[in-house]
């Protein structure tokens, strides 16, 4: 490694200088500012940076995809020698062919009307036009294999609505290396996935590395993750490189300031030290909101004819008054479907959901509407969950016209009252929306449903698109207002390390059951489900884990909620499974100290 | 080990089922669809007033004599016996006889009530099945004059939005939807037939009689075509795996001719289909101004005639028409894009 690095004049890729500018109406904003790199071949490079940093220009640069106010104003880019910024059409001509390109959304990368594998040939044949159609259409396939897409075959005449997300993701790092490139330059291409299957494509990322001795320019915003996939990381702030080191040296010693704070900020897993959640609530009281044997399902019609997906199967939760409760699962899951029902927007098709002894399945729909006073959602979505043509105050006041409480003096007045207590200028009141921030849009959100003063807040994914800093800022504030108001919460989340900072029992859901339901700690140090340990093993984090994704899960993904297996759901990705798991479904059995899990290695 | 989802797997080999399942589906929707428009015209027909008895047997004629030819033909019956007795018949192929015209010749609707060649009044089907050739000849040309004019300028447009090819599809479109058919027709009459006399323009006789017909109806067309084309080509060229098809290494032809107009071919299938059913279901006025024999003349004449078993069979002809084309259609756009689900 040091060796390769004194010799730079085999670097493959050599950057000095590179400064892109944003040129807008005369005005000239710099986006990426001198930036020097180095990288050799069959290296890793991971790229790390806050929104905004950079990251997803410096990618566009290298691949020759600028779009237009930004251009390149200075230095040069070196690959082979040649310098691709004084020669556009040479840079032009490699890519695909020598530098390819991965970006962070496989869900529309390819045309939806054609098969994936024909569009894999298409493409290696536009940029290799000696290969011929059969040999382009073997390497497809072979590839397909080498990334671990069963059936490849079969997968290769398939269109893109047919493969999941992590398939997808897999097609285009198909896509990607089939011609052989020496760069591959990777943007975010974890970001929009699963941990579980985010970690599946970290590994085969490495893989494909030795094999196919290609450069990677791995750009992503997670430490965790840019550490784990990487030889080398080099850290982005405000345009400039601001420090370059392998994992280890960077992580054990941070030389630049952002660096550390970054390295600081991130929350842990399992360090010691963690405060002790606010006494757990008494078990004696009386459940606020009490889930019992829920079920939704939904009728889809395919060209197959009429299906049932099962979006929420068998889910069984107490949360008690002062709790915060999270509800965690990776997509598909049946987190929303149980949002739906829990908020009463939907009814459950079997089981009960008491909110402080009343069923809210089978409640009027006026009833309803006065019980939604003691309990309010908020969403995940900051832009698309405000209307954009009301004014702050009136979005503020119009729960309370709704439920006709007070005069228009006092609506106003407390309107004021909670933009205050949410942390909004006082100023904004008459203003609309759409200036205001993401983190800002959230606090209004949770100004909306507290305005009510409710009992019990459902926060829907409400922080999942946050910044890492926006999210520490929202959870103060969560904290502050449960002090003040004895709020109890239901977060839904994706995030471990969001739910582990914040919550005091957790339930874990896989394909629409709650497959496990333990307290914090009890849940991160002694899970009782196999899931539950493979999620743990997944999650981003620069801690030692205490479980190794190699021990905890097999490749492959979730089966269809069309199509669900006889037995347990997750028997076909569990290194645990044995016959029962494949015959009988498991149910929640306590293990003690209010911790269940729905797992036959219990018994 | 490997899950290899069952959904999946039948989608995959039931393809020619689905489309099997598909057709049975939308025949018999369509049939119902057929009925109950015949259902609703014969209703209507025999509600509004005037007797069509006295229009076939003439003014003159005695009112016993209507009576009995009323009698004869069972229009004295109740509607839904009457309308049953007819549904039997369409139901045969039979769409029944005209009341006025004779199978030999010319219209006599009015002729003197002793006319012994109302015997042989012309079947409505014999009818309809010369005039409709006609019509589906002067709608395939316009669709052809509309889309060779139509198609480079909309891709053009929607290539380069907010560009000038943009805004010529978009003026261009404003100018030929302004026109009014019936006095385009008229102008075009008049400069390429009676000034410049390049084409015949009244009544038929060959196959030049049908272009300037076509050429007017062309422009009418036109612009539908143009707007949606450039608004889906477009919005297809925003779309991500266009934008990332550059940097897969494709090139600029490949992606439009290959990715983006295909794409983009399922909104204008859909136009393609309307238009051609509103061309079908009788160009009234251009035919009428063309003396065009077709079906459009053919049921204007049906209308100020009170014929009302050949207004009955074209209103079902047209309703069938109709549904074979929608069905073709969204059969074509599931063969184009296969996420689309009828």
């Amino acid at each position: 490694m040091a060796l390769d690095n004194l010799r730079t004049a085999e670097a493959l890729l050599s950057v000095r200088d590179l400064t892109v500018k944003a040129e807008t109406d005369g005005t000239s904003r710099t986006i990426l500012d001198g930036i020097s790199f180095d990288l050799n071949p069959r290296q890793i490079l991971s790229v790390i940076g806050e929104s905004g940093s950079g990251k997803t220009v410096l990618a566009r640069t290298l691949a020759s995809w600028l779009p237009p106010p930004l251009r390149v104003t200075g230095g040069s880019v070196h690959f082979r020698g040649e310098d691709l910024i004084a020669d556009p059409k040479f840079a032009k001509s490699l890519s695909g062919r020598e530098i390819a390109y991965i970006g962070g959304n496989p869900a529309g990368a390819l045309d939806p009307t054609m098969i994936v594998g024909a569009q894999l040939v298409e493409k290696l044949r536009a940029v290799r036009p000696d290969i011929s159609k059969s040999d382009a259409h073997d390497k497809a396939i072979a590839l397909l294999g080498a990334v671990k897409i069963p059936a490849p075959e079969r997968r290769f005449h398939e269109y893109p609505f047919q493969y999941s997300g992590g398939m997808m993701q897999r097609a285009m790092i198909v896509d990607a290396l089939i011609s052989d490139p020496a760069l591959l330059i990777a943007d975010n291409i974890t970001q929009p996935l699963d941990v579980t299957v985010a970690a599946q494509i970290l590994k085969l990322m490495r893989e494909l590395n030795s094999e196919f001795s290609t450069a990677i320019l791995f750009i992503c915003s997670s430490l965790p993750v840019a550490c784990e996939a990487a030889d080398e990381v080099m850290v982005l702030h405000e345009g400039k490189v601001v420090e370059r080191q392998v994992p280890g040296e960077l992580i054990a010693r941070p030389q630049h300031a952002y660096t550390k704070d970054l390295i600081r900020e991130l929350p842990t897993l399992w360090a010691e030290g963690k405060s002790e959640e606010a006494a757990p609530a008494t078990r004696k009281q009386q459940a606020i909101m009490s889930v019992h044997g829920v079920a939704k399902h939904y009728e889809t019609h395919g060209k197959s004819g009429r299906a049932l997906v099962q979006a929420v199967r068998n889910v069984e939760f107490d949360v008690f008054p002062g709790d915060n409760f999270g509800i965690v699962g990776e997509s598909g899951c049946g987190k929303s479907s149980l949002m739906r029902l829990l908020t009463g927007l939907e009814r459950p098709d079997a089981g009960t959901i008491h909110f402080k002894g009343e069923n809210v399945g089978q409640a009027t729909p006026k009833r309803l509407r006065q019980l939604r006073r003691k309990f309010q959602l908020v969403l995940q979505d900051p832009y698309g969950s405000l209307p954009p043509q009301s004014s702050i105050g009136s979005i503020l006041e119009e729960p309370l016209i709704i439920h006709k409480i007070g005069n228009r003096a006092e609506r106003r007045e407390r309107a004021r009252a909670i933009m205050a207590e949410v942390g909004l200028p006082n100023n904004i009141y008459d203003r609309l929306p759409t200036g205001l921030s993401a983190g800002q849009r959230q606090r209004l959100n949770v100004g909306r449903a507290m305005i009510l003063e409710p009992e019990l807040l459902i926060m829907d994914e409400t922080l999942s698109a946050l910044d890492q800093t926006e999210q520490a800022k929202l959870l103060e504030l969560f904290q502050r207002l449960q002090e003040e108001h004895g709020f109890t919460y239901i977060f839904i989340s994706h995030d471990l390390t969001m739910v582990r900072q914040v919550c005091s029992r957790i339930a874990v859901m896989y394909l629409g059951e709650t497959v496990e339901v333990a307290p914090n700690e009890r849940l991160f140090f002694d899970p009782g489900h196999p899931y539950s340990r493979a999620l743990l093993s997944a999650a981003p984090t620069l801690e030692k884990r205490r479980y190794s994704p190699e021990d905890c899960l097999l490749e492959g993904e979730p089966p269809s909620p069309i199509d669900l297996p006889k037995g347990c759901a997750f028997a076909n990705r569990c290194p645990h499974a044995f016959d029962r798991c494949r015959m009988e479904n498991p149910s929640l059995v306590l293990r003690g100290d209010h911790a269940l899990a729905a797992c036959f290695l219990n018994d | 080990m490997a899950f290899v989802p069952v959904a999946l797997l039948q989608t995959y080999s039931e393809v020619p089922m689905f489309v099997v399942r598909f057709l049975v589906r939308r025949l018999l929707q369509g049939a119902l669809i057929v009925f109950l428009v015949s259902a609703l015209i014969f209703t209507l027909l025999r509600v509004v007033p005037g007797d069509p008895v006295r229009l076939m047997a003439g003014g003159m004629a005695p009112e016993a004599l209507i009576e009995k030819i009323a009698l004869e033909m069972g229009l004295r019956d109740p509607i839904y016996q009457q309308f049953g007795r007819y549904i039997g018949g369409v139901a045969q192929g039979d769409l029944g006889q005209s009341f006025v015209r004779p199978a030999n010749g010319a219209a006599v609707g009015g002729a003197s009530f002793d006319d012994n060649t109302r015997a042989a009044r012309a079947e409505v089907w014999d009818l309809i099945a010369q005039t409709a050739p006609m019509t589906l000849q002067l709608a395939l040309l316009a669709m052809v004059f509309a889309l060779i004019v139509a198609i480079p300028i909309g891709v053009a447009g929607g290539l380069r939005p907010g560009k000038w090819p943009d805004r010529l599809a978009l003026y261009l479109s404003s100018v030929f939807i302004s026109l009014p058919n019936f006095w385009l027709g008229i102008v075009l009459a008049l400069l390429l037939s009676v000034k410049l006399n390049l084409l015949p323009a009244i009544g038929y006789n060959g196959f030049a009689y049908t272009i300037l017909p076509a050429l007017v109806l062309s422009v009418e067309i036109a612009p539908f075509i143009i707007r949606t084309l450039t608004v889906s080509v477009a919005n297809v060229m925003g779309q991500n795996f266009i934008d990332i098809a550059a940097v897969r290494g494709l090139t600029r032809n490949q992606i439009i001719f290959r990715h983006a107009l295909k794409n983009s071919a399922i909104p204008l299938l859909n136009l393609l289909g309307v238009q051609f059913s509103m061309l079908l279901g009788g160009v009234l006025v251009i035919e009428f101004i063309f003396d065009y024999p077709g079906l459009g003349r053919l049921t204007i004449n049906a209308v100020m005639q009170r014929d009302f078993p050949l207004i009955q069979g074209i209103a079902i002809v047209t309703a069938a028409a109709f549904v074979l084309i929608n069905i073709v259609v969204d059969l074509c756009a599931t063969a184009i894009d296969p996420r689309l689900d009828y």
